[in-house]
C-alpha cells in the first residue's frame, strides 16, 4: 500500500511540472518603478519602505496630501530613498489618469488601497456598503484600466505585475464582512480573468490574502467590530505590516497568483484553491494533496463558527 | 489499501454527518411568498413558473413594466395564477423599498436581477463596469437590506431563503469577464458572511451557478463577446426552464451552493473552499474529490492558457 503513493507522487509532480500554467516568472523590482495605491499608510507603505530599500524607484497614491508627506519622509529618512507622491481619490478617474500618467511607466502595479467598516448587513448603513463597493473594487478597476494601455505598450519587453491586495475575508465569508468580502472576493474573479488577458502582454497578476494586519486603519476597524465578528475571526493570528510586505513583495517577484501571509493564510488557500491558476508546480502538488484535507479542516471550522454563533445568541436572549 | 479506504470512508461519513454545519432543513414554498427579482425574463421568469406551479404567491419586480405585464399573463395563462408586479430599478433602493413594503412579508427572496457585458477590460469602458457593479452587486445589497426587517420580523416561524443567482463565472474567472465574475465573485462574499448573520433568524441563503442559459438578453451578449470568449465558453447553453427547477429545488433543501449541471457540480466542489455545506452526504464527495477536482482545475487552466497563446499566435500571423 505505501508502493502506491510513492510511485504516484514522483509521477504527479513531473506531470504537474509540465502541465502549471501560466509558466512560472521571476519579476525584477530593482530599479523598476512600483506604483503603490494606498501607500500613505499600513500594508502599502510597508511595502513602498521594502521595495525602496531593494532598489526600486516608488511612487504612491494616497487621499491625503499630509500623511503622503509624512510617508515620503520616512522613507527618505530609513532608506535615503526619494518617492513620488501623487493625492488622488481612486473613486475619481480623471485623478488617477493623471497621476499615473505623472508617474510615468509603471513595472509592478500595486492596487493596495481599501476600506473597512464590519457591521452586520441589517444595521450596517447602504452608504457604508457603497463606500467599501467603491473604494475597494471600483477604485481598483479605475486604478488597473488607467496604468494597462502604458504597461502594454512599455519598451522594456520585461514581466510587469499588477498585484491586488485581498484579505483572508476575501477567502471566507465571516459575520459582520458581507460587504468588505464581497469587495474582495470581487478582487479575485478581476484577476482570475484581468491574468487571461493581459498574459500575452507579459503581464502577471497576483492577490495578496493577508489576516488581520497592525494598521491605522485596523486600529479604527477594532473599534466598530461586532463583538461576534471578533469571536469568529479570532481564529486567524493577525500580523504586522512589515511581515505582511515581505510576504507580498516576495510573492509579486515570483508572479504567484495567490499569495497567502501566514499559515492558517496558506491552508485557507489551499482549501479554496478552487479553479484558480498555479504557477508553482510543487504548490499545486499540495493543493492537489491536501485540498481534501482542507475541505475537511474548512467543515470543521464552520461546525466551530455556527456553533459560537448559537451559543453568542443564546446568551443574548438570556440576559 | 482497499481495506483502509473501506474502513475511513464510513467514519468520515459520520463524522461529517454530526458535524456539517448549518443543518440540512426543508424550506416550503407551497402558499409562501416568493419575491424575484430580475423576474420579468429569463431565468427569473422561470423560476416564478416554476415556483407558481407548485403553489407559491409570487411577485416579480424589474424595471420594464410592460415587461412585467407580458409575464404576468404568460404566468396568468400557463398557472391560473395572478403575480404580482412592480417596476424598479434595483440601484434605487426607495423604489426597491417602496416595491417590497407593497409586496408584504417575505418567505423567499430571489435575488437574480443581473445584466452582462463581456469584454476585455482594456476595452470596456469603466460606464459598463460600473453598470454591472451597481446592478448586479450594490443592487443586491440594496435588495437585501430592504427585505431584511420583514423577513426577520415574519410572524410565520417557518424557515425563509435569501437566493442570489451568480454565474459559473462566479466559480472561475474567464477571458473578457473582469467586471461580470466580479460582481458574482462578490455576491460569494456576501453570502457566507450573510448566511452567518441571518442563521439565528431561520433565514437560509442560497446560492445558484448557472452556464450559459437561454435568455433574451444572450443573443446581445453573444454579438459582442470577444471571439477569445466565445472560444473558451464554449456554444453550449441551458434552457431557462431548467434552471428554475434547479433553483426552486435547490432552494427547497436550503442547500448553500446550487450547481445546475455536471461541469458546475464538479466546478462546485473543486471552489468549495469555506463555504458551508449542510449535506454530509455532499460534504464527503467535496472531501474526497476535491484534490481530483483540483487536479482537473489546473488542467483545465493548462487548456485555457494554451488555446489563448495559440489565438494570440495565430493573429500574429
Amino acid at each position: 500500500m505505501l508502493l502506491f503513493p510513492l510511485v504516484l507522487f514522483p509521477f504527479l509532480l513531473l506531470l504537474l511540472y509540465f502541465i502549471v500554467r501560466p509558466r512560472p516568472v521571476n519579476i525584477p523590482i530593482k530599479n523598476r518603478h512600483v506604483f503603490i495605491t494606498g501607500g500613505s499608510s499600513g500594508i502599502g507603505l510597508a511595502l513602498a519602505h521594502q521595495a525602496a530599500s531593494q532598489g526600486a524607484r516608488v511612487s504612491l497614491l494616497a487621499r491625503s496630501l499630509s500623511k503622503l508627506e509624512e510617508a515620503k519622509q520616512s522613507i527618505r529618512l530609513s532608506s535615503g530613498v526619494d518617492v513620488s507622491i501623487f493625492a488622488a481619490d481612486v473613486r475619481d478617474y480623471d485623478a488617477v489618469q493623471k497621476a499615473i500618467n505623472d508617474a510615468g511607466p509603471i513595472d509592478v502595479l500595486v492596487v493596495n488601497q481599501g476600506v473597512f467598516v464590519p457591521q452586520e448587513l441589517e444595521k450596517q448603513g447602504l452608504e457604508e456598503v457603497k463606500f467599501m463597493i467603491d473604494v475597494n473594487l471600483m477604485g481598483s478597476f479605475n486604478v488597473i484600466k488607467a496604468v494597462l494601455p502604458l504597461m502594454k505598450e512599455r519598451k522594456d519587453r520585461g514581466p510587469t505585475s499588477i498585484a491586488l491586495m485581498s484579505s483572508q475575508a476575501g477567502q471566507v465569508g465571516v459575520y459582520g464582512y458581507t460587504a468588505y468580502s464581497a469587495s474582495k472576493f470581487g478582487l479575485r474573479g478581476l484577476a482570475e480573468a484581468l491574468q487571461q488577458e493581459v498574459i500575452a502582454d507579459n503581464i502577471h497578476v497576483t492577490l495578496i490574502f493577508p489576516p488581520d494586519t497592525d494598521t491605522p486603519g485596523f486600529e479604527q476597524e477594532s473599534k466598530v467590530r461586532p463583538e461576534l465578528t471578533t469571536i469568529l475571526a479570532g481564529s486567524s493570528g493577525s500580523m504586522k505590516a512589515d511581515k505582511v510586505a515581505k510576504k507580498a513583495l516576495d510573492g509579486i517577484k515570483s508572479g504567484s497568483f495567490i499569495v497567502p501571509c501566514n499559515f492558517e493564510g496558506q491552508m485557507l488557500a489551499i482549501a479554496t484553491a478552487g479553479l484558480s491558476p498555479q504557477r508553482s508546480f510543487l504548490m499545486a502538488f499540495f493543493e492537489v494533496a491536501f485540498i481534501g484535507i482542507c475541505r475537511l479542516v474548512a467543515l470543521f471550522f464552520q461546525w466551530n463558527w455556527y456553533g459560537s454563533i448559537e451559543q453568542w445568541h443564546a446568551k443574548k436572549k438570556e440576559k | 489499501m482497499v481495506l483502509f479506504v473501506l474502513l475511513l470512508l464510513p467514519i468520515l461519513l459520520l463524522l461529517l454527518y454530526f458535524i456539517v454545519r448549518p443543518r440540512p432543513l426543508t424550506i416550503p414554498i407551497k402558499n409562501r411568498h416568493v419575491f424575484i427579482t430580475g423576474g420579468s425574463i429569463g431565468i427569473g421568469l422561470a423560476i416564478a413558473k416554476q415556483a407558481a406551479s407548485e403553489g407559491a404567491r409570487i411577485s416579480l419586480l424589474a424595471r420594464s413594466l410592460d415587461k412585467l405585464e407580458e409575464a404576468k399573463q404568460s404566468i396568468r395563462q400557463a398557472y391560473q395564477v395572478d403575480v404580482a408586479i412592480f417596476a424598479a430599478d434595483v440601484r434605487d433602493y426607495d423604489a426597491v423599498q417602496s416595491a417590497i413594503k407593497e409586496a408584504g412579508p417575505i418567505d423567499v427572496l430571489v435575488v437574480n436581477h443581473g445584466v452582462y457585458v463581456i469584454q476585455e477590460l482594456e476595452n470596456q469602458g469603466l460606464d459598463v463596469v460600473k453598470f454591472m457593479i451597481d446592478v448586479n452587486l450594490t443592487g443586491s445589497f440594496n435588495v437585501i437590506k430592504a427585505a431584511l426587517p420583514l423577513m426577520k420580523d415574519r410572524k410565520d416561524k417557518w424557515p425563509a431563503s435569501i437566493a442570489l443567482m451568480s454565474s459559473m463565472a462566479g466559480q472561475v474567472g474567464i477571458y473578457g469577464y473582469a467586471a461580470y465574475s466580479a460582481t458574482k465573485f462578490g455576491l460569494r462574499g456576501l453570502a457566507e458572511s450573510l448566511q452567518q448573520e441571518v442563521i439565528e433568524d431561520n433565514i437560509h441563503v442560497s446560492i445558484i451557478f448557472p452556464p450559459v442559459t437561454e435568455t433574451p438578453g444572450i443573443d446581445e451578449a453573444r454579438k459582442n463577446m470577444p471571439e477569445l470568449s466565445k472560444i473558451i465558453v464554449g456554444s453550449g447553453v441551458m434552457k431557462a426552464e431548467e434552471i428554475g427547477k434547479i433553483t426552486v429545488d435547490g432552494i427547497k433543501c436550503g442547500s448553500f451552493s446550487i450547481p445546475c449541471n455536471f461541469l458546475g457540480q464538479t466546478f462546485a466542489i473543486a471552489t468549495a473552499g469555506v463555504s458551508p455545506q449542510r449535506s454530509f452526504l455532499m460534504a464527503s464527495l467535496e472531501v474526497v474529490f476535491a484534490g481530483l477536482f483540483r487536479f482537473g482545475g489546473l488542467l483545465f487552466q493548462w487548456n485555457l492558457y494554451g488555446i489563448i497563446e495559440k489565438w494570440h499566435a495565430q493573429k500574429k500571423q
